[in-house]
This record gives structure tokens, C-alpha cells and sequence, in this order.
């Protein structure tokens, strides 16, 4: 009878000492916050998914979450804005490499090293922002119900070929920011030669250029033009609605990765921590995952076919300047 | 002391008691108190945003960071040889846009409100409906009904006509600039409409009595007498057209067609970081533009007693017995609400009944579903906004058109020396870009004395500053219309200003009012560009929701939205034309 009770305190006193400091943290962060009556996020992470992280945490801690929802360049501009002014709304910046890296240097955000971090692998930790959460990944997409599996693109190469010529839609390089970096950064997939020469022969087939990636997915959809590049998980998400969308399997994808800081001026500051506590586990992650995002955890993958092959590489970071200068370049090539 | 040492000596007493009995006898006037308050208010909501866009101009830095003075923004975006083209074709789309809006809103409002054409008061509710979608959805529309690939229309041409490729391509200029002049067509409509109410039928009926037809009543009377509120249509359009994005981005982008704002989006607002000081140069560019069309519209308006109409003998506008022509007109009313409205709001209605964006097949059947009105009916996020836009919608809409009533009837009818400054500062903020005038707000009030940032005030001052021109415009093409001798009547009987302004003058600008009332409402239930800097998560309205449900791909959810506006607006439309026609009673 000793030996049981032994054993269970044994047990008990285990587990609770093996949770204690993530446990006993939370619990004090989240009582903190339930005084400061919520958290205020600035973001342009899809409202779909925003949505459930938040009403998620809202029912673990009982802390509401405000959302800002915008475009990456509109959320910087307007927490760059408030805190030039001395005056920021907002606890939590939610949104991907570049503009978060810009508003570090601006010294926007206050260092916190969540427990939660730790979850992360040692490649996905960025030294000023902490963990890369997810990838989106920009790949090709094809309307299957238009081309068949077996006549589609097998390699990035092959939507170049005279038989996509007119059949492709993709966000303007002269434009849309994030497909100017995704241009510029092909070396790294194919190298410098391959990819100048790559270059030159997609702006050859005349691509419909449209405003940015969903427009061009969108278009995929509705069956106006087969071929888009575009995020590959909108195959996931339009496929749910019963859009016909596959994507060509590269092996290699490029993208962007996402990250999430503290103000330094956060109003709710332990608000905040709580929620970044809680986004940054397991359990949101696998929210999120489920919504077609890849989100940094071994074993979780989004529910798109072959999404455990999808090996991710990081554009390339460029600044104003160099932005400028490869949106002419590109003027030059595609706009001709 | 000289003689002329004496004389410069006592001068000043003089003339200092000359200027305060000057500004004594200014003061003692109503008049000049309303101008006071009214010029002051106008000033203040115009000029200080408007400063830090100026300064923003001049500086290398962002605001509220120390920067160096400098004019490499205005070289940046005015020495590329490359921009004038664009200015070109800029010109040419907003011509087109706005001429065309003009021609149909005349031939649509000349129908409804001058012709005994059948179904006339239908055509006249439904005609504002374009301006409560947002324009984005209107693109969005024409391109499902006529891309070259797959389009709804050109496909029926394939199929019932056995041609091979559809004829209409959207993706060209005359595509863009059609599709444009629908969007402005409600805008135009409202003002031509509210002069036509307007008119004094004595002038028509002398010119039959002398012999001349219908149509040389139409051409030698009717369209001078309305000329103003043409030009005035006109001169808004034009602008607008030239500052709208979202058209070309959809249309002229794919198109490979570049316009003026596209090049500013690449070189300055979609540059990575944006570019707010050069957005700034080109904004101050595009304000020269307007500030020009503004005064060559208010010379063109000068000679205001030769378009008065309205007098003191009474008027109905008398309606054109068109015969068996009615049916015609009504045919050619129908036409243009099929383009407007019935085939934007099908497709949008499509849209919200699809569980995704796409070609309708039969298979479509078995698919569609009402979950995008149910997550309408069941988000409290959606009913807040809706909350929310309401109350913007009609507060803003209220307080623009009584700054707007009193600004236009101090421009028109008084000859106090600065009033031609109050147009020219209502149009200051108007001619800036949505976002960049945007970005001015947000700098101009984000460290505001007053605590009215984060909150719903500041989206309201802002909407009344970018949007007063609306409402002035509608009031003013009334006004000048309405003759001075019922004015001078009242205060011949001893009525003084307030009785003068609320007895005689509301009562005939009514039209106008209600014009502008109107449009201002169906601006307001979707305006975004400017909300989107400047409201807080908890004070979200209608426009910023529908600009992030757009960004997150779910166009059901924005259709059944937009829908649901449509109808609210309708119901706002209907209620103050009964109020405006049993105020009259």
C-alpha cells in the first residue's frame, strides 16, 4: 500500500515539476492580463485564422483579442506612425520578414523570450525577432479541371514552354512587392544564369499580370486562366470550397516567413505575453496548420497533398533601395 | 515736425479707427459670424492635414522623425519623362469616364424626371444603388460578364450566336473607361436630377409658346439652364476618375495599360517601405490639377443670375407628353439600369450564393448555399459594423450638408471678399489620393490635443473633411439656380438671416440637399481608404470589414455584405424622398 502511495506522489510530484514554470508563468501572466482587460494585435494575418487563435485563447484565459487586420506595408506604416507619435495602440505586431525587421531597427518592439519558443527548431529562430511561426510558400498553380495531372508544368522550367504562352497569371513584379522579392530571389533555386535567362523567358509568355497573389489564384478558380503563381495553399482553402486547384510539386518552394514581436510600449504588456505564449504553442499551431498554413513544428503539416515533401527556402531580403531598383528592372522585361 | 511729418503722424489713428469701424460694422452682420464660424471650421479641417502632407512633401524623412528640407521628392516625381505619357492616358480615361457618366446620369435623369416615361419613379429609386457597392465589386462584376476568356456575355454570344470569341475584350481602354463611367454614373445622376427639379418651367413653355418642338426646348433652354450642374457632374467625375485605383488595377493592369495612379502605387504607395514623402509630391501635383479644374468651374459659374430659374412666381417642372416615344424612353431608362445595376447586383448575388468565385456550370446548382448571409446574420463583428457605419453614415452625412449649405450659400450669395477661399479649402483635401490624404489624417490627429484618435469622431472628421465637396457641389448647382428676388423679398418683410436661410432658402435648395444628403450616406455605409488608418478594433465600420473579408479572399462573404448595404440604403434613399416631397406638401 506505501509502495502505491509512494508511487503515485512520485508520479505527481513528476508531472507537476515538469510543468511547474510554463504552468506557473501562464498563470500568473494570465491573471495579470485578465486585469488589463485585453490585447490589441496589429496584423495581416487572414482573418479566418485570426479569428480562431483568438476566440481559442479567449476561452483558455478568459482575455479578449482586438485585431487590426491589414497589408504587411499598411500595418507598418500605422504602428510606425504610433510610435513615431508616441502614442502605440497597439501590444503585438503580427506579420512576415521584411516590415518586422524594419520596425526592430526602429526599435518598435521589447524583447521576450516565451517559453513556448522553445518548442521551435534552432533554423526557424531569427536572433532579433524569435521564432519564424510559418511559411507561406508561393509555388505554381493549375486549374485540374482545365489541365489534366498528367499535361501539367512538372518543374518550374516547364510553364516557360510555348504551350502556357497566354495561360499564365501572376501578381506584377512591377507592383506587387512580395513577387518582386519571390523574381529577384530565383538564383536561389536555379542559380544566377538559369534564373536570369528564366526571367526573360516568363515575361516572354506574356503572363496576365494582376494585382497580387489571391486575384491570380482567383482567376486559377474560375477557370479564366489555368495557370497562376500564386500561394500553394490556396489549394487547401478554394480546394475546401470545391475549387478545382492542384499544385505542381517543385520539391524546392520559396516564400516568406512570419513572425510576431512585443511593443516595447505595449499598453497590455501582460496581455500580450499571454498571447504570444499561446500563439506560439502547439495547440494553435495546429489550429492554424489545419487552415493550410506551414507553421514551423516538426510533424505538423497543413492537410495539402504532399505537404511534408514542400522543402521551404527564404527569399532573399531587400531593401527600399533594392526594391526600387529591381521594380525598374522588371519594368524593363515584363512591361515591354 | 515737418507738414508731412504731421500728416504721416495722425495717419494711423485714422486709419485704425477707419479698419475697427470696418471690422465693427463686418461684425455687427449675421452673415458675417456664419462665415466666421463656417470659414473657420472649414479651414481647420482642411489646412491641418493637409500641412503635414505639404511639409511631408518637403522633407526626406517620415513624420516624427527629424529630416532635412529638401525638393528631391518633387524632381523625383516630376522629372521621369516617363510620367507625361502616363498623364496622357490618365487624361484620356478620366475624359472618357467622366463624359460618358455625364451621358448616361442626363439621359437617365431626363427621363425620370421630365418624361411621363412608365415606371419612371422606379428607375430614379434604383439608379443610386451603383453608388452603394463598393467600386472594387463593380470591377470585379464586369470582368466575370466580359473577359475575353471566359466571360458570362461574351459566352452567350459563343453559344447562341455560333461565334468563335466572344466580341467585348474589358481588358482596354474602352473597357476601362466603361466600366468607370458606370461606376461614376450615380454621382452625376444625383446632380443633374436635383437641377432638374429644380427648373422653372415658364422658360420652356415661352419657347413652345414661340414655336419651337420639344427637342429645340430641350437643346435651347433645358441643357443651358442645367449647364452648371453638367460642368459640376463633370469636374467631380473627371477628378475621380483620374484619383481611382481600384478600376485600373483590375482592368488596366492585365491590360498592360498604365495610368498615372498605377505609377504612383509602384513608385510610391506599393514601394516597399511606402514612399509617403513622394506620395506626397505627387498628391500636391494632382492638387494643382484640381485646384485648376476648380477655378476654371467657378468662372464658368460666375454669371450666377443668368442660370437663376427658380423664382418667386412658383414652379412644378412640367413634365414632356412624349407619346407613344415613352416607351422608348422607358427602354432606354431600363437599358442603362441593366448595366448599373441588375447585372452588378445578379453577379454579386451569384457570388454570395457560391461557395467559391467562379463560372456558373449546371453543376453549380447542387453547390450553392446561404452561409455567406448566414455568417452576416450571426457575427457580432458584422452587426458592430453595421452599428457603426450607420451612425457614421448618417451623423457625417447631416453634418456635411449643413456645413455644406451655409459654405455654399456664403460662396454664392454673399460678397464677402475671402469667399472664394472657402471652395478652394474644401477641395485642398479632396484632391490628394485616398491614401495619401489618409496618411495625412493620421499624422495630423494621431498626437491631436484633443483625445479623438482611436475613436469613431476622428473617422467622422475625417469623412466630413473628404467629403464635404460632395455635398457643396449638389448645393450649389441648386442654389445659383434659385433667384435672388426671393431673398430680398423675405427681407423686404423684416425677416433677418436665420428666418431668410431656414424659410427660404432650405425650402429651395431642398433638392440638393437631399442630393447631396444621399450621396454622402451611400459613400459613407462603405468608405474605407481613409477609415482604414484611422479607426481602432473596436470602432470598426462596414468598409474597413469589407476591405479585409476582400484581402482574405472571401468574396461571398463581401457580396452578401454589400448586398445587405444595398438594401439598408435603399430604405435610408427612400425615407428621405418621402421626407423631402412631404416637406414640400
Amino acid at each position: 500500500m506505501l509502495e502505491r502511495i509512494y508511487f503515485w506522489f512520485v508520479l505527481v510530484a513528476g508531472v507537476t515539476a515538469s510543468v511547474a514554470p510554463a504552468y506557473g508563468q501562464s498563470t500568473n501572466l494570465i491573471a495579470a492580463g485578465k486585469k488589463e482587460g485585453k490585447a490589441v494585435v496589429y496584423g495581416s494575418l487572414e482573418s479566418d485564422a485570426a479569428d480562431k487563435a483568438f476566440s481559442a485563447f479567449k476561452s483558455k484565459s478568459g482575455i479578449d483579442v482586438e485585431y487590426w487586420r491589414a497589408s504587411a506595408t499598411k500595418v507598418m506604416d500605422r504602428a510606425l506612425s504610433e510610435y513615431r507619435a508616441g502614442k502605440p495602440l497597439f501590444d503585438i505586431i503580427l506579420t512576415n520578414d521584411n516590415p518586422m525587421q524594419i520596425m526592430f531597427k526602429e526599435g518598435l518592439f521589447a524583447k521576450y523570450d516565451s517559453p513556448s519558443a522553445k518548442e521551435f527548431t534552432k533554423e526557424s529562430i531569427d536572433p532579433n525577432l524569435g521564432p519564424r511561426y510559418r511559411n507561406v510558400v508561393i509555388g505554381v498553380v493549375y486549374n485540374k479541371e482545365i489541365i489534366k495531372p498528367a499535361d501539367a508544368p512538372k518543374t518550374l522550367e516547364d510553364i516557360v514552354k510555348p504551350q502556357y504562352r497566354g495561360k499564365l497569371v501572376m501578381p506584377d513584379p512591377t507592383q506587387h512587392t512580395t513577387t518582386t522579392q519571390w523574381v529577384a530571389s530565383l538564383d536561389k533555386l536555379m542559380g544566377k544564369e538559369k534564373a536570369d535567362k528564366f526571367i526573360r523567358d516568363l515575361a516572354a509568355q506574356k503572363p496576365i499580370l494582376v494585382e497580387s497573389l489571391l486575384p491570380a489564384v482567383e482567376r486559377v478558380a474560375t477557370g479564366e486562366t489555368p495557370v497562376a503563381i500564386t500561394y500553394i495553399k490556396y489549394v487547401y482553402s478554394l480546394g475546401q470550397k470545391g475549387a478545382p486547384l492542384d499544385y505542381v510539386r517543385l520539391g524546392k518552394f520559396m516564400g516568406d516567413g512570419h513572425y510576431l514581436g512585443l511593443g516595447n510600449k505595449a499598453p497590455h504588456p501582460n496581455a500580450a505575453k499571454a498571447f504570444i505564449d499561446y500563439f506560439l504553442g502547439a495547440e494553435n499551431m495546429a489550429i492554424i496548420a489545419k487552415l493550410g498554413e506551414f507553421v514551423n513544428r516538426k510533424g505538423i503539416y497543413p492537410p495539402l497533398p504532399d505537404a511534408d515533401k514542400v522543402q521551404f527556402v527564404e527569399m532573399h531580403d531587400l531593401d527600399s533601395k533594392q526594391f526600387a531598383e529591381k521594380k525598374k528592372e522588371y519594368q524593363q522585361i515584363f512591361l515591354r | 515736425m515737418s507738414a508731412d511729418e504731421r500728416a504721416l503722424a495722425v495717419e494711423p489713428p485714422l486709419t485704425s479707427a477707419w479698419s475697427r469701424s470696418r471690422i465693427g460694422s463686418f461684425l455687427s452682420q449675421p452673415i458675417s459670424w456664419v462665415f466666421l464660424i463656417v470659414g473657420g471650421i472649414i479651414a481647420f479641417l482642411s489646412l491641418y492635414p493637409t500641412f503635414f502632407l505639404f511639409y511631408g512633401s518637403l522633407t526626406d524623412a517620415p513624420l516624427g522623425v527629424p529630416g532635412h528640407f529638401t525638393v528631391q521628392n518633387y524632381v523625383r516625381a516630376y522629372s521621369d519623362p516617363e510620367a507625361y505619357p502616363l498623364l496622357l492616358n490618365s487624361f484620356i480615361f478620366g475624359i472618357g469616364a467622366s463624359g460618358l457618366s455625364v451621358i448616361f446620369a442626363l439621359a437617365l435623369a431626363w427621363i425620370t424626371i421630365r418624361t411621363n416615361a412608365p415606371f419612371r419613379r422606379i428607375f430614379e429609386l434604383t439608379a443610386i444603388i451603383p453608388n452603394i457597392l463598393p467600386p472594387i465589386l463593380v470591377s470585379i462584376s464586369w470582368v466575370m460578364l466580359l473577359n475575353p476568356s471566359n466571360g458570362l456575355i461574351n459566352g452567350l454570344f459563343v453559344k447562341f450566336l455560333g461565334m468563335e470569341k466572344g466580341p467585348f475584350n474589358i481588358y482596354s481602354l474602352p473597357g476601362l473607361i466603361f466600366v468607370e463611367s458606370l461606376i461614376l454614373t450615380p454621382l452625376a445622376f444625383l446632380i443633374v436630377a436635383a437641377a432638374l427639379k429644380s427648373m422653372d418651367p415658364s422658360m420652356e413653355e415661352s419657347a413652345k409658346t414661340l414655336g419651337s418642338n420639344e427637342f429645340g426646348v430641350m437643346r435651347r433652354i433645358t441643357f443651358p439652364l442645367i449647364r452648371p450642374a453638367i460642368l459640376a457632374a463633370g469636374t467631380l467625375n473627371f477628378v475621380r476618375a483620374v484619383e481611382s485605383f481600384d478600376t485600373p488595377a483590375i482592368i488596366a493592369l492585365p491590360a498592360r495599360i498604365e495610368v498615372f495612379t498605377t505609377k504612383i502605387w509602384r513608385e510610391a504607395l506599393g514601394s516597399f517601405p511606402t514612399n509617403h514623402n513622394l506620395a506626397a509630391a505627387y498628391g500636391v501635383g494632382i492638387l494643382a490639377v484640381a485646384l485648376v479644374f476648380v477655378y476654371l468651374y467657378r468662372r464658368f459659374t460666375s454669371q450666377v443670375e443668368s442660370f437663376s430659374t427658380v423664382t418667386g412666381k412658383g414652379f412644378r417642372p412640367h413634365q414632356i407628353d412624349l407619346g407613344p416615344w415613352r416607351y422608348g424612353a422607358s427602354g432606354i431608362a431600363l437599358l442603362l439600369l441593366v448595366m448599373l445595376v441588375v447585372l452588378p447586383i445578379l453577379v454579386l448575388t451569384l457570388v454570395a450564393i457560391l461557395p467559391y468565385y467562379h463560372v456558373p456550370t449546371w453543376e453549380t446548382w447542387h453547390r450553392l448555399t446561404l452561409d455567406h448571409f448566414r455568417y452576416v446574420w450571426v457575427t457580432p463583428r458584422v452587426h458592430k459594423a453595421f452599428v457603426n457605419s450607420l451612425f457614421l453614415a448618417l451623423v457625417g452625412a447631416t453634418v456635411c450638408m449643413v456645413l455644406a449649405s451655409l459654405a455654399s450659400y456664403i460662396t454664392v450669395r454673399t460678397k464677402i471678399a475671402a469667399r472664394g477661399v472657402i471652395e478652394g479649402l474644401v477641395f485642398i483635401p479632396w484632391a490628394f489620393p485616398g491614401t495619401a490624404m489618409a496618411l495625412g489624417l493620421l499624422w495630423a490627429y494621431v498626437d491631436f490635443p484633443i483625445p479623438v484618435y482611436a475613436t469613431i469622431w476622428i473617422i467622422l472628421i475625417a469623412y466630413v473633411t473628404r467629403f464635404l465637396p460632395y455635398g457643396l457641389r449638389a448645393v450649389t448647382s441648386t442654389i445659383i439656380q434659385v433667384h435672388k428676388e426671393l431673398e430680398e423679398a423675405s427681407i423686404v418683410c423684416g425677416a433677418g438671416f436665420v428666418a431668410t436661410f431656414r424659410r427660404v432658402l432650405i425650402p429651395m435648395m431642398r433638392p440638393g440637399v437631399i442630393a447631396g444628403w444621399i450621396i454622402l450616406v451611400t459613400i459613407f455605409m462603405r468608405e474605407f481608404s481613409a477609415t482604414l488608418f484611422l479607426y481602432s478594433p473596436g470602432s470598426e465600420p462596414l468598409g474597413p470589414l469589407l476591405y479585409f473579408l476582400y484581402l482574405d479572399g472571401m468574396r461571398g462573404r463581401v457580396a452578401a455584405i454589400g448586398l445587405v448595404i444595398s438594401v439598408i440604403s435603399v430604405i435610408l434613399i427612400a425615407i428621405a424622398q418621402r421626407y423631402s416631397r412631404w416637406e414640400s406638401n
